[in-house]
């Protein structure tokens, strides 16, 4: 999609690359020879993140979660934007679920936790449950509204030339609406990776929030750093992934020169802040 | 010239308006667009309807295309009435860019409603390419249209229509934002499609000399609430020419005849009722304006800014 060439990449790479690679450095400086308990030298910290996912269980734990994480967000993607087209399509159900979603968003997916663990046990079928349920709301609402805010003469367009429905639904409505359903999985992200996290820690016999719980209660604790490390790289790992996809797919949304782009609504940003 | 595979051969069936109303709004609120507008275009016409800005032009295409209802009056093609959009009926709308999807390349865009029609892929790409190619836009299939310029995005939007195949051909102020010269080949381009196709045209416009160049017949509409002010035959011929046409003294004739019944009409609008003195006061965007204005406005130029590089000038004067 993109012609730069070669040279214009790693430029482009090294203004974004400088400042990580900086504080990397200033990390492994900081801390080489500390003699604390619970700051030991990073070097330490990534030499038993290696051991541990050699050697260790940790690729099992690992392998664990993101299973459980891909599985949930995989499930909340496909029911948010499927309702989410159709209820952002039909007047009616998008002013009669309102309130409801609204209400639902508003209620911290942590809290279910418990009552989750408790009713439906600690095997990975819940947590999968759990992060999907934590997802699916900034999805669903985010793929509502990009629904919405499509240009009524887009819609006026498919209708006067006799798009049916389902092409309508696949050409026309879900890319129109597809800025905004990536907003909602960039956030469902966030919350999906707390989640995962969070399940495992309470009752649990694997997984990555179990490791650091272990590790941490057996004052492990260049594990229990390597564990924390380890969760931050999936995650970040898993927004790049994202990104790359969101590249691919919306080529021209963010080509397109400022002007001609739509300012889109983004009622959801608020809710970063939850779970 | 173009090939077709015509749903239903030449100019399709007749569309008859009749006693038409539309009115926006409820309560307080409510306006009243168009009223008593009665109109009836034969299979292969060329019909021309021309009134000021804001005169209620593009809801009367709406209205015509079967995508918005009359609120009283019926409009009827083929004797059937038209409750939705009909497969005999293209619409080349007037906000052609938020008609062309961002996400499409410009030759799935005018392929578009083909797919929707089941055309196969092959089929479908070749007779986008051969409308891009009559509207002169042969080499952009891959681009996307928002890295064209307006007119070009608006060139698209005919293609998109012709590719259409539809016997009836709507368009609403089709060559609104394209240059001087561009807008002469397009008035052209179709007038030649029209002959070679046979198909029926509905063209709405507020240039009058453009109206009277390409219509059979030239609708004028205007007053408040917009009706029909008159209604007359262009004989000018099958052949017309962007020098030697203009030039005609018919076509002059005709041309003081339009300007002079949509004064009229503004005229005897302005003098009616209080709705219509409170032109500060209003909240309508357009209509609102002085017979004066309202003539540069019908003459080709001071229209609100629906098209970004419309023209200021006359085109009497060219
Ligand atoms: N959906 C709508 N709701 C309320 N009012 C509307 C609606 N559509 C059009 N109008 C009103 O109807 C009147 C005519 O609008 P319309 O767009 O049909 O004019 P037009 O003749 O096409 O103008 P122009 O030459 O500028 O395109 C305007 O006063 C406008 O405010
Ligand atoms: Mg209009």
């Amino acid at each position: 999609m993109s012609t730069r060439s070669p040279a214009a990449l790693w430029q482009s790479l090294l203004k974004q690359l400088w400042l990580p690679v900086l504080c990397v450095a200033v990390l492994l400086l900081a801390t080489a020879g500390s003699t604390s308990f619970y700051f030991p030298p990073a070097t330490d910290v990534l030499a038993t993140l290696w051991r541990e996912l050699l050697h260790g269980g940790l690729v099992g734990d690992l392998l664990f979660s993101l299973r459980n994480i891909a599985l949930g967000l995989a499930l909340a993607t496909v029911v948010g934007v499927g309702a989410g087209l159709v209820i952002g399509e039909i007047d009616l159900l998008r002013q009669a679920t309102g309130p409801l979603l609204d209400f639902a968003r508003a209620t911290p997916t942590v809290a279910f936790v418990p009552v989750i663990i408790l009713t439906l046990g600690i095997g990975s079928g819940p947590k999968i449950f759990l992060i999907a349920l934590g997802s699916l709301w900034p999805i669903l609402l985010n793929t509502i509204s990009g629904v919405h805010g499509i240009n009524p003469a887009v819609h006026e367009t498919a209708r006067g030339y006799r798009i049916p429905w389902r092409l309508r639904l696949s050409k026309v409505v879900l890319p129109g609406a597809l800025p905004q359903i990536f907003a909602g999985i960039r956030v469902a992200l966030s919350i999906a990776v707390v989640l995962m996290v969070v399940s495992e820690i309470y009752g649990s016999p694997v997984g990555l929030g179990n490791f650091i719980l272990q590790s941490g209660s057996g004052f492990a604790v260049p594990e229990t750093w390597a564990g924390t490390v380890l969760i931050g790289i999936l995650g970040y790992g898993l927004s790049v992934l994202l990104l790359a996809a969101e590249y691919l797919l919306l080529g021209w949304y963010h080509q397109r020169p400022p002007r001609a782009r739509r300012p889109m609504s983004r009622p959801l940003s608020r809710s970063e802040a939850k779970t | 010239m173009m090939q077709r595979h015509m749903k239903t051969g030449g100019g399709g069936s007749s569309l008859v308006v009749e006693d038409v109303c539309k009115t926006f709004g409820h309560g307080a609120d409510e306006h009243r667009v168009i009223e008593g507008l009665s109109l009836r275009v034969d299979p292969g016409e060329f019909v021309c309807v021309v009134g000021p800005s804001g005169a209620g032009k593009t809801t009367l295409l709406r209205c015509l295309s079967g995508l918005i209802r009359p609120t009283t009056g019926t409009i009827r093609y083929g004797g059937e009435l038209l409750t939705r959009p009909h497969a005999d009926i293209a619409v080349v709308f007037q906000d052609y860019r938020g008609s062309l999807l961002p996400w499409m390349r410009v030759r799935d865009n005018v392929a578009f409603p083909l797919e929707g029609m089941g055309v196969k892929r092959a089929e479908r790409n070749r007779r986008a390419e051969e409308c891009l190619g009559a509207v002169g836009l042969a080499d952009v299939g891959d681009k996307y249209p928002w890295q064209l310029s307006g007119g070009m995005q608006q060139r698209v939007a005919i293609a998109r229509g012709l590719a259409y195949e539809a016997p009836v051909l709507l368009m609403d102020e089709p060559f609104g934002s394209v240059d001087a010269q561009s807008r002469f080949d397009l008035e052209d381009l179709t007038l030649s499609l029209r002959a070679s196709l046979g198909i029926t045209v509905v063209l709405v416009t507020h240039d009058i000399d453009e109206a009277v160049y390409l219509g059979d017949r030239v609708v004028v509409i205007g007053g408040r609430p917009t009706t029909v002010v008159d209604n007359l035959v262009v004989d000018l011929g099958a052949d017309r020419d962007q020098i030697t046409t203009r030039a005609d003294h018919r076509f002059t004739d005709l041309r003081t005849r339009v300007l002079t019944m949509i004064r009229e009409a503004q005229a005897q609008a302005q003098g009616e009722g209080p709705t219509v003195r409170s032109e500060s006061t209003s909240e309508e965007p357009a209509p609102d304006r002085s017979p004066g204005d309202a003539m540069g406005g019908a003459t080709g130029g001071t229209g609100r800014g629906d098209g970004p590089a419309r023209e200021k000038t006359g085109r009497a004067v060219r």
